[in-house]
């Protein structure tokens, strides 16, 4: 087996302002094999994505880096600038996150496919356009000749990915580093994209290095999986051995982080990531660890190795990984108090947009066209309730919460506890929406920058009749200790705060009218794996101290089926599946529900070291489309 | 791309009906109405209704702003009231003038203002930048009329190398181009100076910004050296807001114009309108404040092609 790349004690250090530099990659040994996929887990600020920069040596000036990076036995550290950016783009292929951002949005895509091939071979236009050409065919772009010559913008974003990997692939490198490019990805999407790196990694037999916080989605790629935290590997192997024991208490609580179909309990880890500046000098998880020991805050601990995976940790030995476990497992939580009093009643909702009409003698009378973004849709969400709405990009989720929240015209009927919107008057309407809140996916976006944290969650007490600066000043305190966040963060402006604080002041902000209703619209899914289990958490605590009612707006099957008692499927605007958890999931009777499932990662009784009768989903009444069987996850079907 | 033309073609067409409408009110409801601009407030009553009739200014508000719409679209303008020329033929002598000052100055305020925005732009939060930016906030902090000043009293009369004032030598029979353009260099380097302020650091700043954006990573991941990045991916990108914001100022240079225009005795449609002004030309200033309208609608209507030229989202919606 040939090394690709290998990583030989990489460090890297980073100067912010005038300071020190600050080591923000410790000592990181890897190697990437010749047609192998090597995972690089951590969350953010484990400085997964420094290493990536770090190899195409794409860092900031002032970053030094210690130790070696071999590709193919060259050290690039050593090479001159004109040296290397003849290793870009030729020896190594990127793919970054977000192509939407990642391709220049006003270049044609065939040209910055042709680009790159021109730059490194020299070759002539038209060659590099058929380059380009074969390139889109090849990644799975359905009718390549014709899109050669649109922008990014017309692409989807699982095509605009496959766009993104046609250009690296563009000189076939030996070397393909791909930095989260599934993250924002709808799930069978994202599915699909890994699966196409697979197949190209063996036809090409080119190394990728396969960048990603989230564990499910490398499980059956990777060949090898590597988890940093904090600037440091805390846990390496081959990836059969990794996943069917990880032993160091951080990768375990990564793993059993993530929502798994069928799973009842979520690990959270308490505390948050260290600042590069006051991490501690020994063991770097050791202030998150419930096994810390005083030794473990001295030395960082020696690698030790067990059964195909080596891991920096003093007790992992001692400690068998069933009780680490335990420790970071929610504790199975009590049922909440379900009342069948229906708090929300849907029924034949629908909602149209207008869109400039597409013909030009149309756009000039200024005609629009009707389109149906919803419709017929009705459902029931009791008091105490989950109500999980699962869909794809584009499936109308959204859209359905925002009727619900009156934010955009609908026909149909809305009614909230036995009221209908329609039939309220302005005033009536006006107060019963409070009792309707909505938490956003990206929660800054809603708070003004300029107010404090004290001030945003405050804003809304007015509406509760509450009076006085100073009262409400302390009623936001409470509701933010509600949530699991201090006092002393009021006085800060929502910059400062990280994605999971600001999810939580989100949520202590919707909290603050009382409603009965909370409408969480994707509300994790830019955090990462272990923030968004800490959340779920939370909310799920919130809903049983107050009876609250969730509707959870949600591409991820996984997750939502932790959270709901009950799920709706829309699919292009249509609900195709509606029913108890349960039932949704373990009896599905639409064929697009059963792709969902199929592509969700799933829960194994090694996963969590609980018994397997808990595993009451099963998939025998599941018939995967032809699509999804390639990427379907087979091999844990079996009890 | 037709149909974005088309949309915005209409919204232009909107905003010059506006705003013809607006010109209208506004001159009709001068106190005591136009007669008594041309004839002083001393006339006596039979003078001012002698006018009206004559002037056509006694017939129903109505009828009156119908018939102005019909000259209009005619291409009349009426007459001076103090020079008793056409308004048209006056208006398209200082117009030619205007014109030819202005584009020279947004060349000039162009060509430098991205040259300085990119040097500004790639070195930011450096010491280049900074001198950059530090020249931007002084040159926006003086005085057209001051710095028009003072080229005169440098290049004019302390090293007597360019004229001064006019548009032409007034002791040459026929002038030429050379003799125009002779003329043209110091109206145009003060407009010109005045607009590469603020066109400079708009442009630097939205060059930072782009140099931030993913696909500059992802460029420089290709083996692009920094300045092919540079010229081939940014610069387009970041002239964007740059014509967007060009076509927004338009009426500022043309207000700026009045001074300029008036500093170098310069025949152009500000000295025009400064002198219509002070003595209550009101079909002159009407026609003046329709062209710059007019101008300002056409110049906006270019930015948005221009951006849609180089940007293919803007195309679409
Ligand atoms: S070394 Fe100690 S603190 Fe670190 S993970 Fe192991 S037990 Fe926890």
């Amino acid at each position: 087996m040939s090394i690709v790349l290998e990583l030989d004690h990489l460090s890297v250090a980073l100067k912010r302002g005038r300071g020190k530099p600050i080591a923000v990659l410790d000592d990181i040994n890897l190697t990437v094999n010749a047609g192998e996929m090597t995972a690089l887990v951590g969350e953010s600020g484990s400085g997964k994505t420094i290493a990536s920069l770090g190899v195409i040596r794409l860092l900031p000036r002032s970053a030094e880096i210690a130790g070696q990076v071999l590709l193919a036995g060259t050290d690039l550290t050593r090479l001159t600038e004109s040296e290397m950016r003849r290793v870009r783009g030729r020896d190594i292929g990127m793919v970054f996150q977000n192509p939407l951002s990642a391709l220049n949005p006003t270049t044609r895509v065939g040209n910055q496919i042709a680009e790159v091939y021109r730059l490194h071979t020299g070759e002539t236009d038209r060659a590099a356009r058929a380059r380009a050409l074969d390139l889109l065919g090849e990644v799975g772009i359905p009718d390549p000749a014709d899109r050669l010559d649109d922008y990014p913008h017309q692409f989807s974003g699982g095509m605009r990915q496959r766009v993104m990997i046609a250009m690296a692939l563009a000189c076939s490198p030996k070397l393909l580093i791909a930095d989260e490019p599934t993250t924002g990805l709808d799930l069978l999407v994202a599915r699909q994209i890994l699966a196409l790196l697979s197949r190209l990694r063996h036809e090409h037999r080119m190394g990728v290095l396969f960048i990603t916080h989230d564990l499910s989605i490398v499980e059956e790629h990777a060949d090898q999986v590597h988890v940093l935290y904090a600037g440091k590997s805390v846990e390496w192997g081959t990836s059969r051995s990794f996943f069917a024991q990880p032993r160091h208490p951080y990768s375990q609580a990564l793993l059993a982080a993530v929502p798994r179909l069928g799973q009842r309990r979520l690990a959270s880890i308490p505390g948050n990531l260290p600042d590069p500046e006051t991490r501690p000098p020994g063991c770097r998880f050791a202030p998150r660890c419930a096994f810390r020991e005083p030794a473990c805050e001295i030395d960082y601990p020696a690698p030790d190795a067990v059964g195909g995976t080596v891991f920096a940790c003093r007790r992992a030995r001692e400690i068998s990984p069933a009780a680490m476990l335990d420790a970071v497992l929610e504790q199975p939580a009590a049922p909440p108090v379900v009342s069948h009093e229906a708090v929300l009643e849907v029924t034949l909702l629908g909602v149209d947009y207008e869109r400039t009409a597409t013909s030009f003698l149309q756009g000039v009378l200024g005609r629009k066209d009707k389109m149906r973004a919803l419709d017929d849709i009705s459902f029931t969400l009791n008091q105490g309730e989950c109500l999980g709405i699962v869909g794809q990009s584009g499936s109308g989720k959204s859209t359905l919460g925002r009727a619900v929240l009156q934010m955009i015209p609908y026909h149909g009927h809305v009614i909230l506890k036995g009221e209908a919107f329609d039939a309220m008057s302005r005033g009536q309407r006006k107060r019963a929406r409070r009792q309707i809140q909505v938490v956003f996916q990206d929660p800054k976006e809603s708070m003004n920058p300029r107010m404090r944290i004290g001030d945003i969650v405050a804003e809304p007490l007015k509406f509760t009749g509450l009076r006085g600066q100073r009262a409400r000043w302390a009623a936001a305190a409470a509701l933010l200790d509600r949530v699991g966040l201090s006092d002393q963060m009021m006085n800060l402006f929502p910059g400062s705060v990280s994605g999971g604080q600001a999810q939580r002041i989100a949520i202590a902000r919707a909290l603050a009218t009382n409603p009965g209703i909370i409408v969480l619209d994707e509300p994790t899914s830019s955090l990462d794996v272990s923030t968004q289990a800490l959340l779920l958490n939370l909310l799920k605590d919130l809903a049983r101290q107050d009876g609250l009612s969730y509707m959870l707006i949600s591409h991820d099957i996984a997750a939502v089926s932790y959270m709901a008692d009950r799920i709706a499927v829309l699919n292009g605007g249509q609900m195709v599946e509606y029913g108890t958890a349960q039932d949704v999931l373990a009896r599905p009777r639409n064929a697009y529900t059963r792709e969902l499932i199929a592509a969700s990662p799933h829960f194994r009784s090694h996963h969590l070291g609980e018994p397997s009768e808990t595993l009451t989903y099963h998939l025998s009444t599941a018939q995967p489309s032809a699509v999804q069987t390639a990427t379907a996850q087979t091999k844990e079907f079996n009890p | 791309m037709l149909r974005m033309i088309t949309q915005r073609l209409a919204t232009a067409t909107l905003s010059l009906v506006i705003l013809v409408t607006i010109v209208f009110f506004m001159t009709h409801a001068t106190p005591g109405g136009p007669a008594f601009s041309i004839l002083g407030q001393k006339a006596t009553p039979a003078a001012v209704n002698a006018l009206n009739q004559r002037l056509g200014l006694t017939a129903p508000l109505w009828l009156q702003y119908a018939i102005w719409w019909w000259h209009l679209l005619q291409g009349k303008l009426g007459y001076s009231y103090l020079l008793n020329r056409p308004v048209t033929q006056l208006i398209g002598d200082y117009m030619m003038n205007t014109l030819a000052l202005y584009i020279g100055a947004i060349l000039l305020a162009l060509v430098l203002s991205i040259g300085l925005g990119l040097v500004q732009g790639v070195t930011y939060g450096r010491w280049p930048a900074r001198l950059i930016g530090a020249l931007q906030l002084s040159l926006y902090a003086l005085p057209t009329f001051f710095v028009g000043t003072m080229f005169i009293l440098y290049f004019g009369v302390k090293w007597p190398i360019l004229p001064t004032g006019g548009i032409s030598n007034l002791r040459i029979e026929h002038p030429g181009l050379l003799d125009y353009a002779h003329h043209l260099v110091l109206p145009i380097l003060t407009v010109g100076l005045l607009g590469v302020a603020a066109l400079s650091r708009y442009f630097g700043t939205s060059v930072h910004e782009e140099l931030g954006k993913d696909y500059v990573r992802t460029a420089l991941a290709k083996g692009l050296t920094f300045r092919a990045v540079l010229f081939r991916h940014v610069l387009r990108n970041a002239l964007r807001p740059l014509v967007t914001i060009l076509g927004l100022s338009f009426p500022g240079i043309f207000a700026g114009s009045v001074l300029v225009e008036t500093v170098f005795n310069y025949p152009g449609l500000g000295y025009l309108l400064w002198r219509s002004a002070l003595s209550q030309d009101y079909p002159v200033i009407s026609a003046i404040v329709l062209l710059i309208g007019v101008l300002t609608v056409i110049g906006n209507l270019l930015a948005d092609l221009v951006n849609g030229l180089l940007d293919p989202r803007e195309r679409y919606e």
